[in-house]
């Protein structure tokens, strides 16, 4: 399927199977006027497999910069557990592989890309941002029900070890705080999504590190992240919050009332991170954003 | 001594050029010379296989290797060789017959064998090769240029027990996780003697950046100056650097106990300037006294691994006795264990340089 437009933030979108048994297939927003030496956004579909969602709804936006976003699309049967990024059949390395292949293919050649994601892709993006910290320049998690934090709860919950297990993935995602918490972190919750819902992770203890509902958690995993810097004397990460307005659980809804786009790729114009942990509650638009037409989709 | 002109075409094509005369220029070659007396090493030599032995093969330039017949014309390149598990050689030619000390190309006479050893396959010299100076051409003319500038690389030196205790596979598996995880990785043989085989592995474990003390001008390194090896390594390192590379891994042959990797590990200036230390070992029993070794240079590996590694009882030995981690080969290739493991090296750089008020690259940029 192919769209083209001549005006700014033209884009078409495009289908690119996986390759191999194997491989990752994804939906791509391929600008016009693709800049292959800007960062490519890969924004990563929930448990409904949304990818072409994901591309059509920041593709023109990030066209209008020269952008490529593409959206993998984890198949139910090959990354059943994509949110956990390590578990059964290894959706991080399928992401890999898939970036090495469209950069083979010229449609990215910088060094890192912006990682976003919604709900189980959100869960998806901070795993592996936390995992690969080097790769990723910007980190947007929206409505993600619930995180790795950084404390010492086992893994998957926390960066402990679990019983009986020798080299566990959380003691190797301590190694990498340190780049981790250097990475611009935008989180974003529906301010209507406070309800659990059957997909939401609950529970005692889950409950009592994280909060009871994705807004809870979302602010808690702020907290954490800011505590975990002053722990190891680290500078204060660059994290900001949002509870998108009139927004639920719903991609669509997030995008279109919530100016999720919006928070997302406005990073590209961030500067500096400021060394003060209520910047955002003071002021919550020291980034540039861009204009509010971006929302609409040109499809 | 005799001069004889050469064609440097017809040589090109007659001859069958080793693999550590890569860099050399064909058409730089003029002539011949037999003044076998003042041969040193790094020159480059004609030379006719006579028999056949250990070496049946030879690692040509274009990295494949070539079944050799008796009467083959071949370049080799005068030098010594140090290899246990091999010969030990020096750079001398003997007019009358020399050895073939390594398949890379490397021609010298045999000191000594390893008794599972056949013998060398023995070659007659027709001469040194000489350029239009009349003099021989020697592998240093060839040299990577030295560059200027700062380098902000991070450098882990892989050493090990013994030959063929599992460095080279680990340096590419590292070098294959690193490089995966989205590293630009660069691989280099230090020290050594001048052949394919590491080189090769190097370039199939992807890695951005490969050469060896070849690329510095030297067909081996046993025998050589120390400073000529420091040299060399800074050369290959800020070449590295020069391509775009942010990791370099640098091997170094043989064991802790070989002279020149000795000699590089107990100087304090060649240890400022390497990262972290990966050590492999055959088994348990090495992994506990090269471990001691190290430390007693004031070395404490960061990464252990090798063929110990192979074996889960003879880990777990390793692990209690020398009170470290043993590192499996599917760790160094996983990009998530590399990432962590590098992440770790760099962390305790951090902190000795912290400890010690040194200002580390990273601060420094």
């Amino acid at each position: 399927m192919t769209k083209n437009f001549s005006t700014p933030g033209a884009f078409r979108l495009e289908f690119k199977a996986g390759s191999g048994r194997h491989g990752l297939p994804c939906w791509l927003a391929i600008p016009t006027e693709l800049d292959a030496g800007r960062p490519p956004l890969v924004a990563v579909h929930g448990i409904r497999r949304g990818a072409k969602m994901q591309a059509q709804q920041f593709g023109a936006c990030a066209a209008k910069a020269g952008q490529v976003v593409i959206a993998p699309l984890f198949g139910e049967e090959q990354w059943p557990l994509y949110q956990q990024v390590v578990r059964k059949g290894r959706a991080d390395l399928a992401l890999l592989g898939l970036m090495n292949d469209l950069r083979l293919a010229g449609l990215w050649q910088s060094k890192r890309f912006e990682l976003s994601g919604f709900s189980g892709g959100a869960q998806f993006a901070h795993r592996f941002a936390m995992l690969y910290p080097n790769l990723i320049k910007t980190l947007s998690v929206t409505s993600a029900g619930w995180y790795t934090f950084p404390d010492a709860e086992p893994f998957p919950y926390g960066l402990g070890i679990r019983d009986g297990r020798k080299d566990d993935w959380g003691p190797q995602m301590e190694s990498r705080l340190r780049e981790f918490l250097q990475i611009p972190i935008n989180i974003a919750v529906g301010a209507l999504d406070g309800d659990c819902d059957s997909n939401t992770r609950s529970g005692v203890e889950i409950d009592h590190q994280q909060g009871a509902n994705r807004i809870d958690r979302a602010h808690q995993w702020k907290k954490a992240l800011l505590k975990a810097a002053q722990e190891r004397g680290l500078p204060l990460p660059d994290v900001r919050i949002r509870e998108l307005p009139e927004s639920g659980h719903d991609f669509a809804e997030c995008v279109k009332k919530g100016g999720l786009v919006n928070f997302v790729l406005s990073n590209r114009e961030a500067k500096k991170p400021k060394s003060s942990a209520n910047r955002d509650a003071k002021n919550p638009s020291s980034r540039a954003t861009l204009p509010s037409e971006i929302q609409t989709i040109n499809m | 001594m005799l001069f004889q002109k050469v064609n440097s075409v017809e040589l090109s094509h007659s001859a069958k050029w080793a693999f550590t005369t890569r860099r050399v220029v064909h058409e730089d070659v003029v002539g011949l010379t037999t003044n076998f007396v003042d041969a040193k090493t790094g020159d480059l030599v004609l030379a006719r296989v006579e028999k056949i032995g250990s070496h049946k093969r030879i690692q040509l330039t274009n990295g494949r290797p070539s079944e050799l017949y008796r009467g083959d014309l071949v370049v080799l390149v005068c030098g010594s060789r140090y290899a246990p598990d091999q010969y030990e050689g020096h750079a001398k030619i003997d007019p009358d017959g020399s050895d073939m000390l390594a398949g890379g190309g490397v021609i010298g006479v045999m000191r000594a064998a390893n008794k599972r050893m056949a013998g060398p396959t023995r070659v007659i010299p027709v001469g040194l090769l000489c350029g239009r100076d009349g003099n021989p051409v020697n592998l240093a003319d060839y040299s990577l240029p030295e560059l200027t500038g700062s380098r902000n690389l991070t450098v882990i030196a892989a050493v090990g027990a013994s030959m063929n205790a599992g460095k080279t596979t680990a340096v590419a598996s590292f070098a294959h996780g690193l490089s995966r995880a989205g590293y630009r990785v660069a691989t280099i043989k230090a020290t050594g003697t001048g052949a394919y085989g590491d080189y090769n592995a190097y370039v199939d474990a992807g890695a951005d950046y490969v050469a060896d003390f070849v690329d510095a001008g030297m067909v081996s390194t046993y025998m050589e100056p120390i400073s000529r090896i420091m040299k060399g390594t800074e050369i290959l390192l800020d070449h590295a650097a020069d391509n775009g590379c942010e990791i370099a891994i640098v091997e170094l042959a043989d064991g802790i106990f070989q002279g020149e990797t000795a000699a590089l590990l107990n100087r304090s200036d060649f240890r400022a300037g390497i990262d972290g230390f990966l050590f492999a070992a055959p088994c348990a029993a090495s992994t506990v006294g090269g471990c001691s070794a190290l430390r007693a240079m004031n070395i404490e590996p960061s990464i252990v691994t090798g063929m110990v590694s192979c074996s889960p009882l003879a880990t777990k030995e390793a692990e209690a006795a020398a009170g470290t981690h043993v590192v499996k080969r599917e760790s160094l290739i996983d990009p998530v264990s590399a990432g962590a493991l590098l992440a770790r090296i760099r962390t305790q750089k951090k902190a000795t340089e912290g400890t010690l008020g040194i200002k580390s690259a990273e601060q420094a940029a």
